[in-house]
């Protein structure tokens, strides 16, 4: 099936020993398993998502960020991740720039309202 | 801490008085205190910055902003202790502080940008400023109706909506596993906005992709919790539309 050969990780899970090349990949410990399941709560799915679901969603978040530190890699200062690559590369996706945008905006004043918090306290 | 010292006195004492009073009884405030604490001192700097072109340069400059923040504490405290349960409170707190805060943002580079100028009135430049004003402004409001809206929509909520909204805004990838993963891949270390900005990223993509298979999923009449067959059909119509990035796969043109 296409799908088999275009997402090598799904079927990890299922087979017993892996093969060579992906084995790291299925064997690998579940990291985001607890954080997953609440956000596909959050997104609509049911209160307990099925756990292959979750591993699923794993798979492809892992290699989506793999997939964005390579690219990011190759762009702007060669070997090294900078927040303007990223950025960048995001360009052309609405929702995920626009994300990007508020998070690193909202970073800001939080650091900015931190410090002026400490040196308020400092003070007085 | 250059903003505070620009502030008139009366709002400067103000501000510490805010501060000092959740510094010092820090230990008996709960997190949702301090919440309610911390995004009234982000209203409070959101009035003050008010924008000068808006504000009578007259008598009540001082007066004026200081009195709109207890107006409108008033006003909008009511909402927020009307919710039932504490946490989506509080989590109507930091949409509250988030959404005043970026415009306390705006409005504060807008007071920066425009406190030295106001003062000396050159028309040809002056005349650029009051449109920028007015976008400024417009954006004010724009965000304003759209904070408005989101807390009647979210007064409005069942208990179930309110606890998969409150799912859907606390969820988040731990950021140490993150950076662990990055930096596993790149070899060097990665700052902490990359770190954010990733984790951020990969929020979004989960929700895009749990998203659509919730489309397939209902296309096919099949009920929710979501089965691996919908997450891939998922998978595969976002791939059609390039919102997977795949470079495996080298596209050969004119073959």
């Amino acid at each position: 099936m296409a799908e088999e050969e275009d997402d090598p990780g799904f079927d990890e899970d299922l087979d017993d020993g892996g093969n060579g090349v992906d084995s790291g990949q299925g064997k690998r410990k579940r990291l985001f398993s607890k954080e997953l399941r609440c956000m596909m709560y959050g997104f609509g799915d049911d209160q307990n998502p099925y756990t292959e679901s979750v591993d699923i969603l794993e798979d492809l978040v892992i290699e989506f960020i793999t997939e964005m530190t390579h690219r990011a890699m190759s762009i702007g200062r060669q070997g090294r991740v900078q927040v303007e690559d990223i950025v960048f590369l995001i360009r052309k996706d609405p929702r995920k720039f626009a994300r990007v945008k508020d998070l690193l905006t909202m970073n800001e004043e939080l650091k900015k309202a931190r410090k002026a918090f400490d040196e308020a306290n400092y003070g007085s | 801490m250059d903003l505070i010292m620009r502030c008139p006195r009366l709002i400067t004492q103000g501000l510490m008085e805010m501060i000092r009073r959740v510094t010092h009884s820090e230990q008996r405030r709960t997190r949702r205190d301090r919440l309610m604490h911390i995004s009234r001192i982000f209203r409070f700097l959101h009035f003050v910055m008010a924008d000068p072109a808006r504000v009578k340069p007259v008598v009540g400059v001082s007066e004026a902003p200081a009195e709109r923040p207890t107006q409108s504490e008033g006003s909008r405290d009511a909402p927020g202790s009307s919710g039932k349960v504490s946490e989506p409170a509080a989590v109507q707190s930091t949409t509250r502080e988030q959404g005043k805060a970026r415009s306390a943002e705006e409005a504060a580079a807008a007071g920066e940008e425009e406190d030295g100028s106001s003062s000396l009135h050159p028309p040809p430049a002056k005349k650029l400023k009051v449109e920028h004003d007015k976008k400024k402004e417009k954006r004010h409001k724009v965000d304003e109706d759209e904070i408005q809206k989101m807390q009647v929509l979210v007064s409005s909520f069942s208990e179930e909506q309110l606890n998969r909204y409150e799912m859907y805004r606390r969820a988040a990838f731990p950021k140490a596993a993150i950076k662990r993963l990055i930096q596993s891949i790149t070899g060097s270390s990665v700052s902490q906005n990359v770190v954010i900005a990733m984790s951020g990223i990969a929020k979004v993509f989960a929700g895009e992709i749990v998203e659509e298979a919730l489309d397939v999923c209902e296309k096919w009449g099949d009920t929710p919790p979501l089965q691996p067959k919908h997450m891939r059909e998922a998978v595969r119509r976002l791939k059609s539309r390039e919102q997977v990035p795949n470079t495996k796969h080298k596209k050969i043109l004119f073959h």
